[in-house]
């Protein structure tokens, strides 16, 4: 691992901020940090930037303790949600700064410089002043400030959050092919799930200063760990069962048995748990059609509450006996309110927590 | 939707939006400018070059040319680091040195010239230790120096601790980031970038020094600088005697605060 974080906590005066975060990422690799503004994301990167000294837990940078080491001595490239370009200095100075500083001769500075421009693709802006710049040029210099002295781990942090979306989809392509050629190892945090998911190799949720979930972002958004990172990730939609039996897992849901792909933890037959499935994986059919078809289908019954027309899809807000409000994405003719209808559930798309 | 009777009843006129407060503060702007023009219109009458060439006055300007720069440049040495320190930490008791940076400002000089005697006073602790090594600070040019930087260093402190304030610490973080210490950091990054606001200050605490006089009665009436020689002229030949002197003090502030801005290449010193 280039990067690891053991147990970070981090207090502000009273104000718990951070509590035992670990993780880690490998060379190369691009891990997106994600979860809510306020969750602790920016801590962890003052932390290994080392702007912020944990009060408790060890970072390690290429297998090194940089715990107790000043910004300077770490070898971590930074950019930030607001622009620190430095404004009396043009963009070539400004991504000439690091790298006097990390002893690059004079000679070669300028090589440097012009690689990483080229890089970002902003050559003609190198005698500019970050006033000129447009949002997406000193986005650009930023990223070839930070990346000129090479360093051991990329942060960014938030880089895109303040900027209009078409350009924030732009750059978003442009970090991943920038990432790709130079093979830095980057840690992204961003509150934007959408961004964490199109660019990470992994994601790391965070939510209320703890780790909710690590995992490849298809893996994590399918089977989520916790009803957080369920919610976090996209549209979760969540009701309550009854564990039949374990081996295998199967769970009563409304008068219907489903069997589960797994479940995992120690639940014994009798306990009430709570079960999760996406929108997309929820298909509905009317209730007096075919009902005897297929007894054997797990399904939920219920009344028709809600239909919105979002574009691509429908959203159908279902109220189910069993007490939950279902939204399923439905393309096609959408029911009307006050239908009764049944709400297929698919046994792969479920995933159950505890409680 | 408005009221059409409203609107018919008379032509609606525009006034200019500024118009109340632009007049409310033309009367303060008449105020300053009124007792320059006057005082001005006097100096035809009293002969400025020989008021000037007396041993006296001669004296003075040198005093004040001396102990002004050099009140100033302890000003800035001690009050700029103070203010990153200020703009950069909250801290206990921050509030308490916060009120004590003001103090020399809300208190007057003179009352200021007292409390430095009981405190650097000939006949005190630090002021006999230091008349018996040679160096008196009452009634020397140190005194002066004294007095001048207990009453003028605030200003740099406070505009320049506003400058640091208004540099993003983020620009500091990616400094260190880059590989630079906490001194390369700051002469790179925060100095130049609140170089505007320093500066202000650094002019702002020339002028009070080059003209204190509260103070400097009180701690140093000997040596004469500018201020105290006005005085003395004052008492000795009325207004008139004043001018020449006046004219100097006047002359030296401008110069010197147009040649700080020039050289500092900043627009106001108010502004920004």
């Amino acid at each position: 691992m280039t990067l690891e974080l053991e147990g970070i906590s981090h207090r502000y005066g009273t104000e718990t901020a951070v509590d035992g975060v670990s993780f880690g990422v490998a060379s190369g690799e691009l891990v997106a940090l994600l979860g809510p503004s306020g969750c602790g994301k920016t801590t962890i990167v003052q932390a290994i930037a080392g702007h912020v000294h944990p009060t408790a837990g060890r970072i390690r940078l290429r297998g090194q303790e940089v715990t107790d080491a000043p910004p300077e001595a770490r070898h971590v490239g930074l950019v930030f949600q607001r622009s620190t370009l430095y404004p009396h200095m043009t963009v070539e100075e400004n991504v000439a700064y690091g790298l006097a500083a990390r002893d690059v001769g004079r000679d070669s500075r300028e090589a440097v410089v012009s690689e990483y421009l080229g890089l970002v693709a902003i050559e003609e802006q190198r005698d500019a002043y970050p006033s000129s710049l447009s949002g997406g040029q000193t986005r650009r210099a930023e990223l070839a400030r930070a990346l000129a002295p090479q360093p051991d781990v990329l942060l960014l942090d938030e880089p895109l959050s303040a900027l209009d979306r078409a350009l924030r989809e732009r750059l978003r392509d442009e970090i991943a092919r920038i990432q790709r050629e130079t093979g830095v190892t980057t840690l992204f945090v961003t509150h934007d799930q959408a961004e964490a998911m199109a660019l990470a190799d992994r994601l790391v949720v965070m939510s209320d200063g703890t780790v909710s979930g690590i995992g490849e972002p298809r893996a994590l958004y399918e089977s989520p760990p916790t009803p957080f990172v369920a919610s976090f990730l996209g549209r979760s939609n969540t009701f309550p069962a009854t564990v039949i039996g374990s081996d295998p897992p199967m769970v009563d849901v409304g008068g219907g048995t489903v069997r589960l792909p797994r479940m995992d933890g120690r639940r014994s037959p009798g306990d009430r748990i709570t079960c999760h499935v996406r929108p997309a994986a929820l298909s509905v059919r009317s209730a007096d059609a075919g009902t005897a078809a297929d007894e054997s289908e797990p399904s939920l019954c219920g009344e028709v509450v809600r239909v919105t027309d979002v574009g691509r899809h429908y959203d159908v807000t279902v109220r189910a006996e069993v007490g939950a409000e279902l939204i399923v994405e439905h393309t096609g003719a959408p029911p009307v309110v006050g239908d009764r209808i049944v709400v297929a559930l698919p046994e792969r798309g479920l995933t159950v927590f505890g409680g | 939707m408005s009221h059409p009777e409203a609107v018919s009843g008379g032509r609606p006129i525009r006034a200019p939006e500024l118009l109340v407060p632009a007049a409310l503060g033309g009367v303060l702007l008449v105020y300053f400018a009124l007792p320059f023009a006057a005082f001005l219109t006097r100096t035809g009458t009293a002969n400025v070059v020989s008021g000037l060439s007396t041993p006296q006055a001669r004296e003075a300007i040198g005093n004040s040319l001396l102990t002004a720069p050099v009140s100033t440049a302890i000003a800035a040495v001690f009050g700029v680091p103070l203010a990153y320190v200020l703009a950069r930490r909250s801290f206990p008791g921050k509030r308490l040195v916060e009120a004590l940076v003001i103090l020399p400002l809300v208190v007057p000089p003179v009352v200021g010239g007292a409390m430095l005697l009981t405190a650097v006073g000939r006949f005190t602790p630090i002021g006999s230790v230091a008349v018996a090594l040679g160096v008196p600070l009452t009634d020397s040019l140190l005194g002066v120096v004294l007095a001048q930087t207990f009453v003028a260093a605030p200003f740099v402190v406070i505009t320049a601790r506003a400058g640091f304030g208004s540099v993003d610490e983020r620009l500091e973080q990616a400094s260190r980031s880059l590989g630079y210490g906490p001194l390369s950091t700051f002469r790179n990054v925060s100095l130049p970038l609140a170089r505007g606001s320093i500066l202000a200050g650094v002019t702002l605490t020339f002028a009070r020094a080059i003209g204190e006089f509260g103070a400097t009665m009180m701690l140093a009436y000997n040596p004469r600088t500018m201020p105290t020689r006005l005085w003395i002229d004052f008492i000795a030949g009325g207004i008139d005697a004043t001018v020449p002197i006046a004219l100097a003090l006047l002359g030296v502030t401008a110069t010197v605060l147009t040649s700080i801005q020039r050289f500092g290449r900043f627009p106001s010193v108010i502004e920004r």
